[in-house]
């Protein structure tokens, strides 16, 4: 057998043989917390001394968002989900960063990221996500992780040694056969390890009186953003069933589906705290909308805004829709972006932004005119605004005598 | 443009395992009061003091200049950006794409493609345009604007910049320094440079 053909097959075993997560029954409720839980062993206590000089670090960060009702609202979500029992050892932390994700630490440290909370519809799907990352830290996945990555590079650096005594290209083969298999072993078990966090994620969700069923939606509602941008960037449709070698977690369609099977069937009709989530976040949204909007990523912003207005079109939304479509710059793109500001001004006239979107795309547009009284609305309104200045520019020249 | 750590990073490594030593990999002097060219150009500009030019070119048409280190004061020339090209280089056209720079566009939304091209290759959030004011700059109607952001490494700069659009071409600088010190000690020594510049 030729080694790259042993090789594939090692690697092929090992994605064949990853965690069975098919399972028809609903995830069971997760046993009692064991309560105070202090770091054991040389191990555990460095990794515990390192995270608690990495949260001193955070709490000072200048990304943080130091909104003590949003924080507070976010760890009663988090206590709604893994129960007061279990939240009373966590500190949350939000930080400004546009990506889809958030960590937990093994001290009990919760990073949440903007990016995340743009992208969460309703209490029941931000649950689903923070449970998960609890459960990494109930079942101590950091360490783990930590002594699975130290004792398989181990293995790797000592049968390199002994490889290099000998000089047969088949022990030399073996060592290049064992090094792939540690490492896939490796990925795996992390994969594994997330698998788990999901299971007990849903477990909680189970419990809970939040709507499990919200779980498997956070993935469909990925998979969907992922394939939009994919398609306004002119690229292939991404394949969410690929698990790569190198894959921390599971591909997302077998996540949405295992989810969905973990979800008590029953709690289906139960509330998934809509209105509780848009209110808590209504001040922040426009401005996590406005961050995701300059990253360039046309398709992902759009499919966010269109999954946000299904429960109605807001002034905001139109007028991310707006920044979005003026922002990409084509004229089809401008006549689009125009017609989504008159809609947020329609929904808030004293919406001074959208006016000077209005003014900028109308004038780009060809009707100066009409662009010009939007942008002198825009003054009316913000008087002071930053680039005051250089909208005047754009404004019609008074007669000198 | 503090753009080209990761870049130097790659060529640090590489360079040093293979233990070379070359003055070609040296940055260049650029002496106070003597004119100069930037980024093979028709831009000019005359410094008032010595500048450090940076080796590493963040992108066609670039040229980058610091005294202490990029890090710490860096003044960046965008000397005649062509329509339809990124101020910087991408890193993957297909993947990550960078806003462009169109000829069509006000130099109102010359901060907004600054503000997009930094969040997007940052992939940071926080990016306030401070103010922006007409200017006339390299005998064009102009846009100097201010700015603030919180970089990647969670440092707050501030920066300052002027831009004009000539013949169609985007011609701008840049200088970003850290907010506390820095920014303030340096602006003066950029500004020499921004009212020196001109077209030859």
């Amino acid at each position: 057998m030729s080694p790259s053909k042993s090789r594939l097959i090692v690697a092929g075993a090992l994605i064949l043989s990853a965690f069975d997560m098919a399972s028809a029954a609903p995830a069971p409720v997760p046993p009692p917390f064991e309560g105070v839980y202090q770091p054991q062993g040389l191990d555990e206590v460095g990794l515990w001394h390192e995270d608690d000089e990495g949260e001193r670090n955070l709490a000072s960060s200048s990304m943080l968002i130091r909104d003590e009702n949003l924080t507070a609202y976010l760890k009663s979500v988090l206590c709604r989900a893994v129960g007061d029992d279990r939240c009373g050892a966590v500190r949350v932390y939000v930080l400004r960063e546009p990506t889809f994700n958030a960590t937990m630490s093994p001290n009990g440290t919760l990073r949440i990221f903007s990016g995340l909370l743009l992208r969460m519809r309703n209490e029941a799907e931000l649950a689903a996500v923070l449970g998960h990352e609890f459960g990494h830290f109930e079942r101590r996945h950091g360490l783990m992780r930590f002594k699975k990555t130290r004792s398989s590079t181990d293995i790797i650096a000592w049968a390199e040694v002994l490889a290099g005594f000998s000089q047969n290209s088949d022990v030399r083969l073996s060592y290049q056969n064992l090094q792939i298999s540690v490492y896939g072993n490796l990925f795996r078990y992390n994969r594994d390890n997330e698998r788990e966090a999901d299971l007990l994620s849903l477990g909680y969700l189970n419990k809970s009186e939040l709507r499990p069923q919200a779980a498997s939606e956070v993935w469909q509602n990925i998979m969907g953003e992922l394939e939009t941008s994919a398609s306004a960037r002119g690229l292939k449709k991404p394949k969410f069933d690929r698990i790569a070698f190198t894959a921390s977690h599971p591909p997302e369609s077998e996540r949405a589906s295992y989810l969905a099977e973990l979800a008590e069937p029953d709690g289906n009709s139960r509330d998934d705290g809509k209105e509780r989530y848009r209110s808590a976040l209504a001040e922040w949204l426009p401005v996590f909308l406005e961050d995701q909007i300059k990253l360039n990523d046309f398709g992902a912003s759009e499919y966010i805004i269109s999954r946000l207005s299904e429960s109605g079109w807001t002034a905001d939304l139109w007028h991310a829709r707006g920044e979005l479509y003026r922002t990409r710059g084509n004229q089809r793109d401008l006549v689009y972006a125009a017609q989504f500001y008159a809609n947020a001004i329609e929904l808030d006239p004293s919406l001074a932004a959208a006016y000077r979107g209005l003014g900028l795309s109308l004038i780009k547009t060809g009707e100066k005119s009409k662009g010009q009284a939007a942008l002198g609305r825009y003054l009316e309104l913000k008087p002071d605004a930053e680039d005051a200045n250089m909208i005047q520019f754009l404004m019609p020249k008074e007669p000198t005598l | 443009m503090i753009f080209r750590r990761m870049l130097i990073g790659f060529s640090v490594a590489l360079v040093s395992s293979l233990a070379i030593s070359t003055d070609a990999n040296a940055h260049k002097l650029r002496a106070g009061g003597k004119t100069v060219d930037v980024a093979g150009s028709d831009l000019v500009v005359t410094p008032s003091r010595d500048w450090n030019k940076l080796g590493e070119k963040i992108g066609k048409s670039t040229e980058s200049w610091t005294l202490d280190g990029e890090q710490l004061n860096d003044v960046t020339f965008f000397a005649g950006i062509e329509s339809g090209k990124p101020l910087v280089k991408e890193r993957d056209k297909k993947r990550d794409p960078l806003p462009k720079f169109s000829g069509d566009m006000l130099l109102i939304e010359i901060p907004e493609l600054l503000e997009g091209t930094y969040r997007t290759y940052k992939s940071i959030a926080t990016f306030e345009l401070l103010s922006s004011e007409p200017i006339s700059f390299l005998e064009a109607e102009g846009v100097l604007f201010k700015y603030r952001y919180i970089d990647e490494d969670e440092l707050t700069r501030d920066g300052e910049a002027r831009a004009a659009m000539v013949d169609g071409k985007l011609y701008m600088i840049t200088f970003d320094a850290p907010r506390l010190n820095y920014f303030e000690r340096t602006i003066e020594e950029f500004r020499a440079i921004a009212d020196s510049a001109r077209r030859q």
